[in-house]
């Protein structure tokens, strides 16, 4: 059935649909409508789950972290200030093995206050131990919620699903909301491996000695690394039952390009367009969406840009005194990649705090690409600011 | 690795191993407190008591509960200007729980019940009680449930004193009346009617009786003091009350002027309303320092009664031998007086005249000492806080001995002297000594006494009281909804309203369990477990007695976080005991 709504309003009836047990939250722009409409859902007897008033991000994710331990399906959503509030508890969300499922509504971080998106938020978590998966437009924002909680339950991790303030939060789309029957059967009911039982009290987040705190990290990384994998199959069961493929990464006219532009979030929609133009026109200019940035696909993002000549990576975000981050992670991935085949990467700041980024802004950075002589001038080219 | 297990940090034993009680330097101890409606009630009743167990749905004993401690709960529910209300913590939340309207609602129910056995008595000892107004019937039923032989003498042909002579029967239905009388009858009072002491009997008989309590009111109306008080048409308030609330009103004529800001003006207004006249009160002051209850006027204005403030009067002026108006001066409010109110003082503006058939003055009563056995003091007989008055066994109490003139204290008053009486002849007896602390026996120390405490027979448990009031600094917000405060069903203004027919008509008994459940259980456990939830040690666990908590000390690190989040402020953290 196709519904116009609004992207927070995908994640709502994502998240319905998920069936999930427990919701805690605290409001905060962009990303209230989310829980609101959830709280709603609970109140009116739509979904039976619990929602839990809090008075913080922080009480949100610890409420969470509770009622995940039971065993409970549970939810939370939040932006900028109030994901960068919750940064201790993100940590033990993910150290805990717990299988919570957050919305991150892409907002900049004050000062100066700013309310409109960049990644800055959700990719400064980066090293917290969370899946981070990344939605360009509202339709897969619904079926990524869904995915979301498969895969946090499969892996035992923690899966944070982000899209962009406004352009998708607040932005109207007919999406089509699949039958309860198809999610329950891609869905099951979450199997708790370790549940927090009150009848057998036992201290959860206690004290470990050096002898097993690493092997602790290691199994956390091994099920990152499950992580890549689960999600491919889920995507394509997702996909089998929908028609509807929402892959880690996605080439876009990509195979015989000689510049591909690398991106992710809505600006890829923009950037569709403008691939068309240049292959309107005989040129060969490709495009690679990532979805995932944690586990980052670094050996299919490898393969994909392995042998290209121009790679152009537009960053809504940047980290200070480096560069845009994606850029960073790209040239990593690279790295291994022989010489001869290894494209010449240039990093592209751009659309930071919200400002637009327009056709003409990417038609700019294409045209940069392609006519630049020689190695990239400088590792982070800020795109479309007032000099 | 959907089947394998993550590797997480769980403890391997359960959290026992680790003593964290260790860590403490304060612990919770669960005390209840007082709740502000008990400290603020004249009569000194258990409020927050009876609602809890209403709120269990244990009607019954919650209307045992409230007897205990007033035993006219059908009249006070009706006529208290409900002090309790005015101190209720939940004021700071919505609105204050209408405990006028509940305390109705269960008075009416113990009217409704069949009576008991009159009680026997428990000591030859008889105590003689003058006068059956709301003082002389609690001093006489608390003293029968003492275990004394009561008599009240009463003056008039009916008992009820003020109670019948002065509350229109619009507030105070009389078979309403007439049915908590004879419920006190049946506790084994024995009520004389027709007999004014002093008059018809010499107060020397007395000696008969053991003690005596004597409660016979204040029921002369101050006279206004201004030319033409005498003329034909100028009706003393308390008098043209007793003879309205009879039936036999005084010949009003269309325009009545009631002078004076009280209850019994109010009274008198409303009930001159119901003669159809147009009634104008005169007050010297403004409506903010009217003594009379906030209801009253409130109604007295809904029906009707038009008001003029800061006018006092002059003179009555007279035609053809009666009464054909007023004359008044303008008043203004100048520096406060002892009571604290803005004293008035007359303007400069020239007096004016007011035409009115017919003056009724209610501006106080003072008591009429022609026959009493004491001399007055400032127009009181003077008593301590049992009623002692200086005469070997007699007592005093009610309008007559205090100058807080409402039905409320008088009941109070009727119950500290029945504590009085039963004090010093216990010690006469040789019984049990009386306590040398009044105070203990207040609510919250400040308040009136509990009889049970008196009785030491207190049929709520409580956990390690302490007689402090707990305010809405004490009560934590967070765990109240809001819920609007349910209305009692008031007659509307119109032709529905005349004559005897009961104005207020009350909540339904399910409508005042309802109002019970926004009871706060202001300082008093009432075992909401909310301590026990939100114990981050589950230290906290039910007390096998089956009321209150145990904690467990070598677990309970003293975080606080119970007595944070205890809704009611039943339990403080204390370093006592460690």
């Amino acid at each position: 059935m196709k519904k116009v709504m609004v992207g927070n309003h995908a994640v709502s009836w994502g998240v319905k649909l998920a069936r999930a047990e427990v919701i805690s939250a605290y409001p905060i722009t962009p990303q209230t409508q989310i829980v609101e409409e959830l709280s709603e859902m609970v109140a009116g007897g739509d979904l039976p789950a619990r929602f839990i008033k809090v008075e913080s991000e922080h009480s949100a994710m610890a409420a969470c972290i509770g009622a995940s331990a039971t065993g409970a399906r549970t939810f939370t959503a939040t932006s900028s200030q109030g994901l960068a509030l919750m940064h201790e508890l993100l940590h033990w969300a993910a150290g805990g093995r717990l299988p919570v499922v957050m919305a991150d509504v892409n907002r900049a971080l004050a000062p100066g206050w700013n309310i409109w998106t960049d990644q800055n938020d959700s990719l400064a978590q980066r090293d917290t131990g969370w899946i981070q998966l990344y939605c360009e437009n509202n339709q897969e924002v619904l079926d990524t919620t869904i995915l979301a909680f498969r895969l946090a339950e499969e892996v035992d991790l923690p899966v944070m699903l982000v899209l962009d303030a406004f352009y998708l939060s607040h932005t109207s789309e007919p999406v089509d909301v699949p039958d309860t029957e198809l999610v329950d059967a891609f869905l099951p009911p979450r199997v708790a491996r370790h549940r927090l039982d009150t009848a057998d009290p036992h201290s959860y987040g206690a004290l470990v000695k050096p002898d097993a705190y690493m092997e602790m990290r290691l199994h956390q990384q091994q099920a990152m690394s499950a992580a890549g994998e689960a999600h491919e199959r889920f995507a394509r069961d997702w996909s089998a039952r929908t028609g509807r493929a929402w892959p880690a990464l996605e080439a876009y006219r990509a195979d015989d390009a000689e510049l591909v532009l690398v991106t992710s979030g809505t600006i890829t929609s923009t950037a569709r367009e403008v691939v068309d133009g240049w292959r309107a026109r005989g040129e060969r200019v490709g495009l690679v969406k990532v979805k995932m940035f944690r586990p980052f696909p670094t050996a299919a993002l490898r393969a994909m840009l392995r042998g290209k000549r121009r790679v152009a990576v537009l960053d809504r975000n940047i980290s200070p005194g480096h560069g845009g981050i994606f850029a960073e992670e790209i040239r990593s991935a690279l790295y291994d990649v022989p010489l001869d085949d290894r494209p010449a990467l240039w990093g592209f700041i751009l659309g930071l705090g919200g400002r637009d980024v327009t056709p003409e802004t990417i038609d700019e950075i294409v045209v940069r690409t392609r006519e630049a002589e020689g190695a990239p001038e400088r590792e982070d080219i800020w795109v479309g600011v007032k000099v | 690795m959907a089947d394998a297990i993550p590797a997480v940090a769980v403890s391997t034993t359960t959290t026992r191993v680790n003593p964290t009680g260790s860590w403490k330097y304060i612990r919770p101890v669960w005390r209840d407190r007082v709740a502000p409606c008990n400290a603020a009630c004249p009569v000194g009743v258990d409020i927050e008591g009876y609602m809890n167990l209403l709120r269990e749905g244990r009607d019954t004993e919650a209307i045992d509960l409230l007897l205990r401690e007033n035993p006219l709960p059908a009249i006070t529910g009706r006529v208290c200007d409900h002090p309790c209300e005015t101190a209720c913590n939940r004021c700071s939340l919505d609105e204050a729980v209408a405990v006028h309207a509940v305390e109705r609602a269960l008075g009416d129910a113990a009217l409704a019940r069949t009576q008991g056995e009159a009680r026997t008595r428990h000591n030859a000892d008889r105590v003689a009680v003058i006068g059956s107004g709301p003082a002389g019937l609690s001093a006489a039923v608390f003293l029968a449930r003492l275990g004394y032989a009561v008599t009240i003498l009463e003056a008039a042909p009916e008992p009820g004193g003020l109670l019948r002579l002065g509350i229109p029967p619009y507030r105070l239905p009389r078979d309403v009346l007439d049915r908590q009388i004879a419920q006190i009858r049946g506790e084994g009072v024995s009520i004389l009617c027709n007999v004014r002491m002093g008059r018809d009997l010499a107060w020397d008989t007395l000696d008969w009786f053991d003690a005596v309590f004597v409660a016979t009111g204040a029921h002369r109306s101050r006279p206004l003091g201004v030319p033409g008080e005498a003329l034909p048409g100028v009706h003393a308030g308390l008098e043209y009350l007793r003879r309205a609330n009879d039936g036999h009103a005084a010949d009003l004529g269309e325009r009545v002027v009631v002078v004076g800001g009280g209850n019994t003006a109010m009274d008198c207004a409303r009930s001159a309303r119901r003669q159809e006249a147009d009634v104008l009160v005169l007050y010297r002051r403004t409506r903010e320092e009217m003594p009379a209850i906030a209801d009253e006027i409130t109604e007295a204005a809904a029906e009707g009664v038009r008001f003029l403030f800061l006018a006092a009067p002059i003179k009555v002026i007279e035609q053809r031998g009666r009464v054909c108006g007023v004359a008044a001066q303008r008043m203004v409010l100048g520096h406060p007086d002892a009571s604290g109110r803005r004293r008035p003082v007359p303007s400069d503006e020239a007096p004016f005249s007011i035409t009115a058939d017919a003056v009724i003055t209610a501006i106080g009563e003072e008591v009429d000492d022609a026959h009493l056995p004491f001399a007055l003091e400032g127009g009181a007989v003077p008593v301590d806080v049992l009623g002692r008055c200086g005469t070997p066994h007699f007592f005093a109490g009610g309008d007559m001995a205090g100058h807080e003139r409402t039905v409320a204290h008088a009941i109070g008053a009727g119950k500290r002297a029945a504590i009085g009486i039963d004090q010093h002849l216990r010690a006469r007896r040789g019984e049990r000594p009386p306590p040398d602390d009044v105070a203990a026996l207040r609510w919250g120390g400040a308040g009136n006494l509990s009889m049970s405490r008196w009785r030491q027979d207190d049929p709520v448990p409580r956990i390690d009281p302490v007689n402090e009031v707990v305010g809405w600094a004490g009560i934590n917000a967070a765990h109240f909804a809001r819920a609007p405060r349910l209305l009692d069903w008031i007659v509307p203004p119109g032709r529905g309203r005349s004559g005897v027919r009961e104005v207020n008509r009350g909540l339904s008994r399910s409508e005042a369990t309802s109002e019970a459940r926004r009871c706060l259980n202001c300082g008093v456990c009432n075992d909401c477990h909310v301590c026990m939830i939100f114990c981050p040690d589950a230290a906290i666990t039910p007390d096998p007695s089956g009321h209150g908590f145990v904690v467990d000390l070598d677990y309970c690190k003293g975080c606080g976080l119970c007595a944070a989040e205890c809704p009611r402020g039943a339990v403080t953290m204390t370093r006592e005991g460690l």
